[in-house]
């Protein structure tokens, strides 16, 4: 009886009409988490309190968000680079970040691994939309999957049902990012004379429009190379942590092709 | 009394999963207190308790995941299913018992949530990365499960809670 009520809330809710209804159900616990996130940091803080640890924290938290920001710039920079070696490559992708955006801060996580996803404090009425990318600091966090009224849940792109195409800075090489519970899975494609190393940057290639150029995914940090295999595979060490990300930016003027 | 108790530790167990599980994250799993929960009900209170509090908590974590209301409401009875046969027939007492029917619950939980993904039209995982994540979450579900047990003992036995005929 109760399998069956179940099966038959999942069957209507997923029709197209109950969306709204779905998404405004999805989103009301959205304060509590917030509150819940709060509290949460709240006991972080007393816990913290004998001793420097407090400080320490702040100071470690402050020099890593420097230490992303640094090394954004410079996968920027090495990505400008091969942009200009390439001569642009000719492709009318917008690459400066001039975008509409909105921040959010993140109010909830996925509740399996499964889904790799957040929860945000932003939703419908404050312009966002399904098909959204949404980004931080430190580089490409993922897109918008549904909205509520005042809530959104993102697919990150440790989900494992992520994909997003990228290039290397160093080498050039194309290939496509693909979620992971550990790293990111990176299918490379197989260019003679080229092989990826780690320490590259993965730079979204604004292939098949689905992600603005030149976002920052992460860095290689392991490649398998066979001069026999038709591609190459390497790990990607993401920017983002999404169990530690609290403020994501949605970008609310890019829409994906 | 009983009502109002278990929907604010079903409400507290999803809100605990979706804000700071995560932070536990080992091998790309992480715990399912939600799980826990209503396995150590199933354990302690009997299969109907379970699969009462089994849907309140798995619709509870629908409206926190991506897709329809119902998938991991489906999971959790299944897993509630299993337990319930399991603690009729074996030890109760035994904290083996749980621990054991954790794993299994949890294997049965991501085989109904992933078959339910698949069967609603929903994007799935890969089914190496699902394998692998199945198997982390049941070790670490298995982990937790005495723990979970012995706290929520204690809870019934404060707020003097019958076991219901299972």
């Amino acid at each position: 009886m109760l399998t069956a009520a179940m099966l038959v809330l999942a069957v209507i809710s997923q029709q197209s009409w109950a969306a709204g209804v779905r998404g405004t159900a999805k989103s009301a616990l959205a304060p509590l988490e917030a509150q819940m996130i709060s509290l949460a940091a709240g006991f972080d803080r007393v816990t913290a309190i004998f001793g420097d640890i407090a400080s320490l924290r702040a100071d470690n938290q402050k020099l890593s968000s420097e230490n992303q920001d640094l090394k954004r710039q410079l996968a920027e920079l090495q990505a400008a680079g091969y942009d200009n070696k390439e001569l642009r490559l000719a492709l009318d992708f917008q690459r400066t970040f001039g975008h509409r955006t909105a921040v959010a801060a993140v109010v909830g996580r996925g509740p399996d691994a499964f889904s790799r996803t957040l929860q945000i404090d932003r939703g419908t009425l404050d312009g966002v939309q399904v098909g959204m990318i949404v980004v931080s600091g430190a580089g490409l966090v993922g897109r918008v999957r549904e909205t509520g009224l005042h809530g959104a849940i993102v697919q990150t792109l440790a989900d494992p049902q992520s994909r997003a195409n990228v290039f290397l800075s160093g080498s050039g090489l194309q290939g496509t990012v693909i979620g992971g519970p550990a790293a990111l899975q990176l299918q490379l494609e197989h260019r003679i004379g080229a092989v990826a190393s780690k320490g590259e940057w993965a730079i979204t290639s604004g292939v098949g429009g689905g992600y603005p150029r030149g976002l920052v995914v992460g860095d290689v940090i392991g490649v398998t190379h066979s001069d026999a295999a038709t591609s190459d595979a390497a790990l990607v060490r993401w920017t983002n942590d999404p169990s530690t990300l609290s403020l994501v930016i949605v970008v609310e003027d890019f829409t994906p092709k | 009394m009983r009502l109002a108790t278990g929907l604010f530790l079903m409400l507290a167990a999803t809100l605990l999963q979706v804000t700071w599980a995560s932070q536990l994250e080992i091998a790309g799993a992480f715990p399912n207190l939600v799980l826990i929960a209503v396995i150590g009900l199933t354990w302690c209170q009997g299969v109907r308790v379970g699969l009462l509090w089994a849907c309140a908590g798995g619709i509870l974590l629908d409206l926190n995941a991506p897709g329809p209301l119902g998938p991991h409401a489906l999971a959790l009875l299944t897993g509630v299913y299993i337990t319930g046969f399991w603690s009729r027939n074996l030890d109760r007492e035994s904290p083996l018992h749980p621990a054991v029917a954790a794993a299994v619950s949890t294997v049965l939980y991501s085989l109904v949530l992933v078959g339910a993904d698949a069967a609603l039209g929903q994007p799935i995982p890969p089914v190496r990365t699902a394998m692998q994540l199945t198997f982390a979450a049941s070790v670490y579900n298995a982990a937790l499960m005495p723990f979970g047990l012995f706290v929520l003992r204690r809870g019934i036995a404060v707020l003097h809670w019958e076991a219901a005929s299972s």
